[in-house]
């Protein structure tokens, strides 16, 4: 070839290699990137509102598959304790609930795997907040109040983790890819993060009489304030316990609902004696794999038959039992043959078509309440009320009771069983000085279980308290297995082996 | 006397020099199988830009520069002659037809290539079968014609896509080939009138298809479209034809009495009383037959028109096309339209500088009905619908079922309910500049566009069946009380810029040299809106608009709309070396980037490597006379699929909608963040083939042979591998899956004249292979394909196995007796446990794999195979004085189809007849089960009791054509007038129960699955093609 030639190709060849290298890079405008998002304040408050998100995951995809997998607090809380017992429309419905209610669950079981995937993606929000949004500029106490709501959460998540768990793998921060596999720690260490965020959170959390209307459902320094309450008694750390809860009960902001039935209503949510509740809401078009703003919670705990509901967590005899003579917080904890359910017929055994003879009725609503629009069952409107005032009240009498000063302890209790009356002083009479010592303890312990019944407390309190041994024998508990639940063997196996998987799993 | 000779010489030598400045030649150039003349022959004086055209006689006239010159006679479909003038002033050629099509020129990527020459597997259609098959796609012309190309329609409906596999599924994601029309690559190939196409060639291996690189994996379909030639009278071609479909087949289902005896013995089976309306099911008669309900007779039309011409330096091409067809199902609520208009043209400028542009405009209408689904298509529910409710009550009003409380509803007042219009204008052009530098050094320049507006409108009328509010029986699938509106716009574009240099040349020692080189820039955009309004004041589609809302308070509107888009570069060299006439070797590399692949994986290289070995003159060959020509060749290449990657999926995207509701009002915040990981690894899936393969020439050019095997390996598949429950996030695609395809294909040809019938009988053949060989550390099999009425997933995809093969229960017949039932078990732990706890006499017994003791999912197995054993397709053609006959005939054998299009899980729906051969007591049956609405041992769970065998045979076109007599014709004045009737489906071969086993696909994880499949129609036709 001559010159020209060479010439000509050689003026193309460089010319066509030197177009622009900006012509790939194409950005997305319709969503931002991870790179782009945390600029200012808006970003901060979506991203810490993308971390309450999480909290209402109760019905869940298992990561990768389109299998869904229900994992209530009540089903660990409620199910399996000697409150309830599974329900359903048989022993096939839910079978792995079935064997955990029994102490054999294994470490194959989507429940578990489902409430520990969710726990950890709740983490990550948090994480990934705590992270970038102290790098935005803006107004500082609007950002430290975001940090503290993502404070917050991180150590409700830790909470649920540790108390059914055990020892767990403590991430801080969003995980980089050579970081994902991860081994346990300490159950100690995982309590001590928990009190760190939970003592910050409390420092930058506004108080519940400091928020708008609007912002009703927002993490407060009450809030933060119980739920380290709670973390100190699970560690029986009775002092610090104590002192939180005194300042809890002397801030003036909750009060008990002169009325114990109607904190369970629909106008009862976010009432007075309203600590920390998750919020739902009926209006949102959730589905099956989709849940948006609405529970399940109150298809599942429904009757079957004519009431349409699926017939979980029934009430244990003994537990009714465990009631006073006239103790009116059992109709408003538990349906009985002949009480009317709502707007939706009586309950007969006929109408149920099931041969139970309770039925849980914190998380009822009437038809006429139901969604709007949509698929109703996964639109329940029903808010979890996951810390109430009361809650606090008789942590004070425990820990009161644990530092020796019986007497604080009596007065504390005596509260709850005052309101409980409501008014009729022939009912819950008062505990006088003659109730102390373990019949003092045995006392809180009762006042817990039918203050909180059915509402997910009864197995992690007889847990902590060393009861579960005696209390569930009949149903298989075994001491030192069966206090934590097992490690899902999924989960095992990504770690490479890492995490090891709890005693008698 | 020799200076005087000397002297006399060297005045002849000036004067024959001197006369040879500009010396004439003429001749008539002939063909030599009949001796008429041939028009439009390009004549050159061989090396010299100096060229000339035969004129309508095959006179031609051209100056030669010197004496000694020779001329070079070329003529698509003949073989080439070169004539030395020595001297003359008539040259008369005659011209041999090129009979085994060596010479014909085959289009291969950014060039042409002689068949003879190919080392590359390039399959080609003849567009003479593409235009003999009425048919509205072009992609249902490539069904059956060449080997190793799988075509599967997704729907009978007018205007439904194809899928399209060559050698096999490559891929878990996007297994369709690449479309490039005219050099673009298109997204589909729906906007073609198929009388337009020029060519098409179907780049099988890695090789042939290495100079797309990234994008070549799944192979490539080239297409171009008609342009006229240079020097040519115009001509004006006219194509029209009619046709009539109707279905082909009915399936056998229950009428009303068989239904009401099934029903009743279904309830009390579980404890319920027979419901009142069934109480005498003789009295119910034959009912309702739905399928008859929803089928009719649709007709189909087709209009199209050509004009070509040329002049010396430009020719013109321009053609028109109208298509309708109306469904067999809903008639005009299925129809399809399509206008297209197309003008190619080509222009030169001087002796060196060429011009072309290619204008395409299409306009298609498409009213769709919902399919392939087994809740809410027409097909669906006419199968499930219960026989003992009437279409209509006596008043006409349509009549709901009180059998039926569920989404199975009427699918008559469906049909007429239907509003579901797609519109979309698309425009696909481009414009070219080709400069010869030198004479054999060309740079070219191409600019496209490919724009596509589409608009979406869906209006649902409120309606009720039942008699208003109060009626209690009604249904919630039949009535809406409110009407809606939704209405969509996208526009799709793509625009790309190549550049490319060819180098063409011929050495001297016999070889041949072609470079091409390229750059290649491709750029997509796609943005699209939506608006939904409900409670329009009028219920009249007429009115339908957004702004005819009611809904002052504005509480169920919704408008959404996005934007995304794309761009890839590419950079390729391909150099073809021929070593004589016997070798032709190839080489390719290709550098291609995208805009999809993550950061660390911007650009990949695809390298392919080929040869051909021509044996024809080796001496063993040579003298066997009955070899015409033999070539043996391999190619070995890599190329990349980069289609089945989102535009984003590498980075970590922040969405909206992770909302909490706050407030005693109960309002949702939105909260935003990432739901994904980010992969900055993702790159394109390699596909890496390896081809050897043989084509052979027998007998005269009477007998034509091509063998090929070949290996295709896919690795670096994307698959979602699950992460660690810690990391928080959902995982993205990775690269780390692979399957493997691998086959043999045979295509055979076979020509003849016997006396006055000449005939062609040709087939081709190809035996594929599917395994998925890897999913990724930690990866998990993928379910796929739920199935409502089954209530499970039906497809798999593991490691060692085909790509989604059906999975489920074996079973073993069924339990004659309670006994039996109770001792079906296996001993554990000392303790006898019964693996069906809850069967009784008459329950289908499901096979306890594992011996565990209880049959659940553990006990699943592979229970059929969707992939095809081989598929198949022979054309026979014949013409006998003026007719003509053409039979072409398609199949597939040994695939398995899911029959997953009767609804199990509700239990009123219809079946089909065989349930009356359901166990009724000891002995009557051992394939069906007993009836029953309570089912406690879950008799209809997947099994293989689902999954039939289905392959079949289709007779897919029968023609008989005439060509009106030459002398009718001179004195109409018409050129050719050729008149045919024809059947499309005319005869269908299969066991299979359903309504058509060519079940296509949904998704490339979902193959083979009946979901109440709109079948393809049988259809008459009558047409005619004139040529002025």
């Amino acid at each position: 070839m001559n010159q020209k030639t060479t010439l000509i190709i050689g003026f193309l060849a460089v010319a066509l290699v030197a177009c622009k290298q900006e012509f790939l890079e194409v950005q997305p405008l319709v969503g931002s990137t991870e790179a782009n998002f945390f600029q200012n304040a808006d970003d901060a408050e979506s991203a810490t509102i993308a971390c309450y998100n999480n909290l209402q995951q109760e019905v869940t995809n298992i990561q990768g598959s389109a299998q869904l997998a229900p994992h209530f607090r009540w089903y660990f809380g409620d199910i399996c304790s000697d409150d309830s017992h599974k329900g359903g429309s048989g022993d096939g419905d839910e079978p792995e609930l079935f064997l955990f209610e029994n102490f054999s669950g294994n470490s194959s079981s989507k429940l578990v795997l489902a409430e520990w995937q969710v726990a950890y993606r709740g983490i990550a929000y948090c994480n990934l907040a705590l992270d970038r949004i102290p790098g935005i500029e803006m107004d500082q106490q609007d950002k430290d109040r975001f940090l503290a709501e993502a404070s917050f959460i991180r150590a409700y998540w830790y909470f649920n983790l540790v108390t059914m768990f055990g020892d767990v793998p403590l991430i801080l921060s969003n995980l980089a890819p050579s970081e994902y596999q991860q081994g346990r720690t300490a159950s100690s260490e995982v309590w001590a993060q928990i009190e760190a965020d939970l003592t910050f959170a409390r420092q930058n959390l506004p108080r519940r009489s400091e928020l708008s209307i609007s912002e009703t459902g927002r993490a407060t320094w009450g809030a933060a304030s119980a739920l380290l309450a709670k973390a100190h008694a699970f560690q029986e750390e009775w002092q610090p316990c104590n002192d939180i809860c005194l300042d809890v009960m002397t801030s003036g902001e909750y009060f008990l609902d002169p009325d114990y039935a109607n904190i369970f209503t629909e106008s009862g949510e976010n009432g007075p004696g309203s600590i920390w509740e998750i919020q739902y809401m009926n209006a949102s078009g959730g589905n099956w794999g989709n849940q948006l703003e609405g529970t399940f919670t109150n298809v599942f705990q429904r009757a079957r038959g004519q009431f349409g509901g699926y017939g979980f967590n029934i009430p244990e005899q003994n537990f009714v039992e465990e009631f006073e003579n006239g103790d009116p917080r059992l109709s408003a904890t538990v349906f009985q043959e002949g009480d009317q359910m709502g707007d939706r017929g009586v309950f007969s055994l006929e109408a149920t078509g099931m041969p139970h003879l309770y039925y849980s009725k914190k998380f009822f609503i009437n038809a006429s309440d139901e969604a709007p629009f949509g698929d109703p069952n996964p639109n329940g409107y029903s808010n979890d009320r996951v810390i109430r005032y009361a809650d606090v009240i008789l942590f004070h009498a425990e820990s009161a009771y644990h530092l020796g000063d019986e007497g604080l302890a009596r007065n504390s209790v005596n509260i709850i069983r005052s309101r409980a009356r409501g008014g009729n002083q022939a009912l819950l009479a008062s505990l006088g000085t003659d109730v102390t010592g373990p019949d003092l303890l045995d006392a809180i312990y009762h006042e817990r279980r039918v203050e909180l019944g059915m509402e997910g407390h009864r197995f992690f309190d007889l847990v902590r308290t060393g009861r579960a041994a005696t209390e569930l024998a009949d149903w298989g508990f075994v001491a030192g297995i069966h206090e934590v639940f097992p490690i899902p063997e999924v989960e095992r196996t990504l770690s490479g082996g890492l995490i090891t998987q709890n005693n008698g799993y | 006397m020799k200076k005087l000779l000397i002297a006399i010489n060297f005045v002849f030598a000036i004067m024959v020099t001197a006369f040879s400045q500009g010396k004439a030649v003429t001749g008539v150039v002939t063909a030599a199988e009949d001796g008429t003349a041939l028009p439009g022959v390009t004549v050159v004086e061989k090396g010299t830009q100096n060229a000339t055209f035969t004129d309508l006689d095959g006179n031609y006239s051209i100056q030669v520069t010197k004496e000694e010159a020779t001329l070079l006679f070329s003529f698509i479909g003949y073989t080439p002659k070169n004539v030395s003038v020595a001297g003359k002033g008539t040259v008369n050629v005659s011209l041999e037809m090129d009979v085994a099509g060596l010479e014909e020129v085959i289009v291969v990527g950014y060039g042409n290539q002689k068949r003879s020459k190919i080392s590359g597997a390039v399959g080609t259609i003849d567009t003479k079968e593409i235009t003999s098959l009425p048919v509205l796609r072009t992609e249902q012309a490539l069904q059956g014609r060449a080997a190793g190309v799988q075509v599967t329609q997704n729907s009978g409906q007018p205007g439904s896509t194809q899928s399209i596999r060559i050698r096999g599924t490559g891929s878990l994601n996007n297994a369709e080939p690449l479309y490039v029309i005219d050099g673009i690559p298109s997204a589909g190939i729906d906007y073609l009138n198929p009388s337009d196409i020029a060519s098409i060639s179907i780049l099988k291996d890695a090789a042939s298809a290495a100079i797309y690189g990234a994008r070549g994996g799944n192979g490539v379909v080239l297409i171009t479209t008609k342009t006229g030639s240079k020097n040519q009278k115009p001509q004006i071609t006219y194509e029209s034809y009619y046709g009539m479909q109707e279905p082909w087949k009915y399936m056998a289902l229950l009428n009303a009495e068989e239904y009401g005896i099934l029903m009743n013995e279904s309830r009390s089976a579980a404890g319920l009383l027979p419901l009142e309306s069934l109480a005498n099911p003789s009295a119910l008669g034959e009912g309702e037959d739905w399928q008859d309900e929803i089928f009719q007779r649709a007709p189909m039309m087709n209009h199209s028109f050509s004009f070509t011409s040329g002049t010396e330096s430009s020719s013109t091409a321009v053609g028109g096309s109208y298509f309708v067809q109306d469904g067999i199902v809903g008639g005009e609520k299925g129809r399809f339209e399509r206008y297209t208009f197309r003008i190619n043209t080509r222009q030169d400028a001087g002796d060196k500088f060429r011009m072309g542009q290619n204008i395409n405009f299409t306009h298609l209408d498409r009213s769709a009905l919902a399919e392939n689904n087994e809740f809410n298509s027409v097909v669906g529910r006419a199968l499930n619908m219960d026989p003992t409710t009437d279409a209509r009550n006596p008043d006409g009003s349509y009549a709901y079922s009180t059998m039926i409380d569920s989404d199975i509803a009427n699918p008559a007042n469906q049909i007429a309910l239907n509003n579901d219009f797609w519109t979309t204008n698309r425009f696909v052009g481009s414009v070219f500049g080709e400069y010869d530098i030198l004479s054999n050094l060309k740079f070219r320049s191409t600019m496209s566009v490919d724009l596509s507006l589409g608009s979406h409108r869906v209006f649902s009328p409120s309606y009720d069946l039942g008699i208003g509010p109060n009626d209690p029986e009604r249904p919630a699938y039949e009535w809406r009380e409110v009407n809606g509106l939704m209405l969509g716009e996208n526009k799709w574009s793509n625009w790309q810029w190549e550049n490319t240099v060819t180098y063409d040349k011929e050495l001297s020692n016999g070889d041949d040299v072609q470079v091409v080189a390229g750059y290649s820039a491709l750029s997509n955009l796609s943005t699209s809106f939506y608006g939904f309004r409900d409670s329009l004041a009028s219920n009249d589609l007429q009115y339908a608009y957004l702004n005819n809302s009611l809904n002052a308070q504005e509480q169920a509107p919704s408008a959404s709309g996005g934007t995304t888009a794309s761009a890839f570069v590419g950079q390729f060299v391909r150099l073809n070396y021929g070593l004589g006439d016997a070798w032709s070797l190839s080489g390719t590399v290709r550098r291609d980037g995208s805009s999809r692949f993550g950061v660390n994986n911007r650009y990949g290289i695809f390298p392919s490597l080929s040869a051909a070995w021509n044996m024809t003159e080796l001496p063993w060959v040579a003298e066997k006379d009955w070899i015409d020509f033999l070539k043996f060749r391999a190619s070995w290449g890599q190329n990349g699929n980069a289609d089945g990657i989102g535009n984003f999926d590498y980075t970590s995207l922040v969405y909206n909608g992770l909302n909490y509701t706050f407030g005693s009002e109960q309002v949702q915040a939105n909260g935003a963040g990432p739901v994904n990981t980010s992969n900055p690894d993702l790159k394109w899936e390699t596909v890496e083939q390896t081809n050897v393969g043989i084509d052979a020439d027998l007998y005269d050019g009477k007998l034509n042979i091509v063998a090929d095997y070949f290996v295709k390996n896919t690795n670096d598949m994307l698959a979602v591998v699950p992460l660690p429950g810690v990391v928080g996030f959902l995982p993205s695609a990775t690269n780390v899956a692979s399957a493997k395809n691998s086959g043999v294909e045979f295509a055979v040809n076979h020509r003849n004249q016997v006396g006055e019938v000449s005939y062609s009988i040709g087939g081709n053949i190809a035996f594929i292979r599917n395994e998925v060989t890897d999913l990724g550390e930690g990866g998990q099999p993928v379910a796929t394909g739920s199935v409502f009425g089954i209530g499970d997933l039906v497809a798999y995809t593991e490691i060692g196995q085909p790509i989604a093969y059906f999975y489920g229960y074996e079973t073993a017949g069924i339990f004659q007796t309670d006994e039996e039932a109770a001792a079906y078990g296996t001993e554990i732990d000392g303790e006898f446990v019964r693996a069906l706890p809850n069967a009784q006499a008459g329950d289908v017994i499901f096979v306890d794999q594992d011996g565990d003791g209880d049959v659940d999912s553990d006990d699943k197995v592979m229970i059929g195979n969707p992939h095809p054993d081989f598929t198949y397709g022979i054309n026979m053609e014949a013409s006998y004085k003026n007719f003509d006959f053409t039979l072409f005939l398609q199949g597939s054998q040994g695939n398995d189809l899911l029959n997953g299009a009767f609804r199990y899980d509700l239990n009123t729906t219809n079946l089909p007849i065989a349930a009356l051969e359901r166990w009724t007591g000891e002995g009557t049956s051992d394939l069906y089960p007993r009836i029953s609405h309570s089912d406690p041992n879950q008799n209809n769970r997947i099994s293989d009791r689902f999954v039939e065998d289905g392959s079949y045979m289709r007779i897919k076109n029968v023609q008989l054509g005439y060509t009106l007599p030459d002398n009718v014709m001179q004195r109409l004045k018409i050129g050719k007038c050729r008149v045919y009737v024809a059947a499309n489906n005319l005869f269908t071969f299969t066991q299979y129960s359903g309504l058509d086993p060519e079940v296509g696909t949904r998704g490339t994880l979902e193959i083979g699955i009946d979901r109440g499949f709109y079948p393809s129609a049988r259809t008459f036709i009558a047409g005619i093609n004139v040529n002025f």
